[in-house]
């Protein structure tokens, strides 16, 4: 039955698709028409493509980088922690975890974090799990179930205080959401000056290579929307820690 | 957008109904004096406005004046990345297709996040019809959709609503007593959202830009709500604007510099999300099947108007309406569609094509030019105001006294073509009326505005120069506010002075 019931759905796509094909050339022949011009097939010139010049050569030196994140992330209600290395931020995550009597951890899977060793610098009673790690557990139940979620940034950039993650099998979109309070390790030298220096990297990479989800979070979940009395923690994590680490 | 228009048949009618809740105009005029005084903050920030503001003005004409091939482009980018992309030239087809999808989904219920677009096409009421539940899951919005109303406001929709009667719906959900205290109350949504986003089989999302090139698509939000559409549910449904197409994520960088100062003062929304199909093989969360239906509804018949066609650059931030000084009268209800402020006062007609139905929007401006101005693409809203109510006198459906003053405008507008001269002509014939600074003559061309207002004399200086006038009207109005709520809002106010950035909404 499910087999059947799975076809039909197969086939309704496939209908769908046909349909919508179909319908692409009608609608676009009707935008070119209305334009004025026939359909056009090859990319017109884009003389405005991205900032202007002169914000594509503003930069702020590694030290002013690293305060103008800090000071970004902290004006949002962001927490911010400088640490020397993995192993101070190990210890900074177990030290939280006693103070929040934090009892599940969840991290991805992702060596930098596996350096971190949290199974054996968390405090007693507190579980790691790592996402994506077996094909049985409902992953997304076990991040809506995590009292931490610790993620490392992909990119990060100081003008609007921000980290960049990217989703891949072992790196969940959902441990960067779901948990109460999330954790962020950001290797010092990859935070850059400008938003614009991480948007372009997915332009080079092209469809292909990007991931499903790129996430750009610029501190808690907030909402003004009860008589524009600022709530933090609304739906995302409402405690957010940038870790700086190096 | 004939949808639900609450009290009254005309805007006259349902402003001044606005007009008499002192509530609502208080905080109206308190939240949009703060998100314009975060937006003035910000662009002076972050500097050379003025530059950015044509970046993104040269990015939006390009595109659109392109949008055949970009959309073509982003359409066949998003197949390849494994969307199912549809297309729908009417509302009506828009809610076909999304109620197809409901029902071979088998879902029972759908978890929204913010999206203009199902607002235009009063999709919830039609997912309703076929039993499945449409929960809005933005804070604000789920307010209104438990007291039943409209947005009114595009970024704070639940703006006319106090915290009194907030924790008074959101008990009735609850089933038991909530405190009016913000956090209490927020605390209550964000605990039944998760529930309703982890059991939901649909989520739906708007989408604030789509990139061609890669045929991704961007969300901008505070609250990670419109995170958790996209994420936790089996199937995404995305309903897009034709029009909302931009060429690369180089151009993101501009759209992303203008769109969040502009909307909240804010340097970036708390989360940018570029999502680019549905889950990969490996992965264990996001959607498994997605779905993008294109709308036009209305929008392509702006393309080649030259007159109109800009009105497809606007980006959705809402700083026209902080801008205007008639939306800080009246509120967003009063406009009595989805769109409301100057931008909807064009956008709706345009839409629906029906001049003479929604053409008393268009006399709710003032033509001051503050929503230009305002404007982070540079749509010239003002000029549209004027073409719009040219044309409505041209198919007729002036009144005779109207058209005689039309005749006046549309022999300025050949010549002249801007409002200064109009402004000017303005200036000229008000000497005969004006009086004690007020112009309440009810005769001749202005009368149809004066029965709806009191029309300030056009000012010896320009509208937009006298700001620091308005600012402190605004200000000793405020002081006629109860003192426990004018004290709420004045920490409110110096939390964000500390704090950097303006307000922060979902």
């Amino acid at each position: 039955m499910a087999n059947q019931q799975q076809e039909s759905h197969a086939e309704w796509l496939a209908r769908l698709a046909e349909e919508s094909k179909a319908k692409q050339e009608k609608f676009m022949n009707g935008i070119a028409k209305r334009l004025g011009h026939p359909r056009m097939t090859s990319a017109p010139a884009h003389p405005y493509r991205g900032a202007p010049d002169f914000w594509k050569a503003y930069e702020w030196t590694p030290e002013e980088r690293i305060q103008g994140f800090t000071d970004n992330f902290l004006s949002v209600g962001g927490h911010v922690a400088r640490l020397e290395s993995l192993a101070d931020a190990a210890a900074f995550i177990a030290g939280k975890a006693e103070e929040m009597s934090a009892r599940t951890v969840l991290r991805q899977d992702d060596p930098a974090l596996a350096e971190l060793r949290l199974e054996e610098t968390l405090p007693a009673g507190a579980s790691v799990s790592v996402w994506n790690s077996d094909d049985e557990s409902q992953w997304k139940t076990v991040a809506a179930g995590a009292d931490f979620g610790v993620v490392q940034a992909d990119h990060a950039v100081a003008y609007t205080g921000s980290v960049t993650v990217l989703s891949a099998s072992g790196k969940g979109r959902s441990v960067s959401l779901l948990p109460t309070v999330l954790f962020i390790v950001i290797p010092v030298e990859r935070i850059k000056t400008r938003l614009g220096e991480v948007l372009t990297t997915f332009d080079e990479t092209g469809r292909e290579g990007l991931p499903a989800g790129i996430h750009f979070i610029s501190g808690p979940s907030r909402s003004s929307d009860i008589e524009n009395d600022l709530t933090i923690g609304v739906h995302g994590p409402g405690i957010v820690y940038a870790l700086l680490v190096g | 957008m004939s949808g639900p228009v609450k009290g009254g048949a005309t805007v006259k009618a349902r402003a001044e109904l606005a007009l008499n809740d002192e509530f609502l105009r208080k905080a109206v005029r308190f939240t949009t004096e703060r998100l314009r005084n975060g937006k003035k903050k910000a662009s002076e920030e972050h500097g050379n406005w003025e530059e950015w503001r044509e970046r993104g003005r040269q990015i939006r004409l390009h595109t659109i004046a392109h949008l055949d091939y970009y959309l073509n482009l982003f359409v066949n980018n998003a197949r390849a990345n494994g969307v199912h992309v549809h297309f729908a030239e009417t509302a009506e087809e828009a809610v076909k297709l999304t109620l197809d999808i409901a029902k071979h989904s088998g879902a029972r219920s759908v978890v929204k996040s913010k999206s203009m677009v199902t607002e235009e096409l009063h999709l919830n009421h039609a997912l309703d019809s076929i039993g499945v539940e449409a929960i809005e899951t933005d804070l604000g919005e789920y307010i209104i959709q438990l007291a039943g109303e409209m947005p009114s406001h595009i970024v704070i929709p639940a703006i006319h609503k106090n915290r009194y009667q907030i924790a008074e719906l959101l008990s009735k959900e609850a089933g038991y007593e909530l405190p009016p205290d913000t956090t209490a109350l927020a605390g209550f949504v964000r605990k039944k959202l998760r529930e309703k986003f982890l059991e939901a089989d649909i989520g739906m999302t708007g989408c604030n830009f789509a990139i061609a090139e890669t045929g991704s698509m961007v969300l901008f939000e505070n609250e990670g709500n419109a995170r958790m559409v996209s994420t936790v549910p089996k199937t995404q449904v995305t309903l897009m604007g034709m029009e909302r197409i931009i060429p690369s994520w180089s151009d993101l960088e501009v759209m992303a510099t203008l769109l969040p100062r502009s909307a909240t003062g804010q340097k970036l929304t708390m989360y940018m999300s570029g999502i680019t199909g549905p889950r990969r093989s490996g992965d264990a969360d996001g959607p498994e099947e997605m779905h993008i239906i294109i709308v036009d509804n209305g929008r392509s018949l702006q393309l080649g108007d030259p007159e109109f066609q800009e009105l497809l650059n606007c980006i959705r931030c809402g700083a026209c309406l902080n801008a205007c000084p008639v939306y800080r009268h009246i509120g967003g209800h009063a406009y009595g569609s989805t769109y409301s402020g100057p931008i909807g006062a064009v956008l709706t007609p345009s839409l629906n094509k029906n001049i003479a139905e929604w053409d008393d929007i268009a006399n709710a401006s003032s033509l001051c030019g503050a929503c230009y101005e305002a404007c982070p693409v540079k749509i010239p809203l003002h000029d549209m105001l004027v073409y719009l109510r040219r044309r409505k006198v041209e198919s007729g459906h002036g009144n005779k006294l109207e058209s005689i003053g039309m005749q006046g405008f549309a022999s300025v507008m050949g010549s002249a073509k801007r409002m200064s001269g109009i402004v000017k002509l303005g200036k000229l014939g008000q000497k005969l009326v004006a009086k004690d600074g007020e112009i309440r003559l009810k005769l001749g061309p202005l009368k149809g505005w004066n029965t709806y207002r009191v029309t300030p004399s056009l000012p010896k200086e320009a509208f937009r120069d006298q700001w620091p006038t308005l600012e402190s009207e605004l200000r000793n109005e405020l002081r006629e506010m109860k003192p426990d709520m004018l004290e709420r809002m004045k920490q409110v106010a110096e939390r964000q002075k500390q704090g950097g950035g303006g307000g922060h909404h979902g």
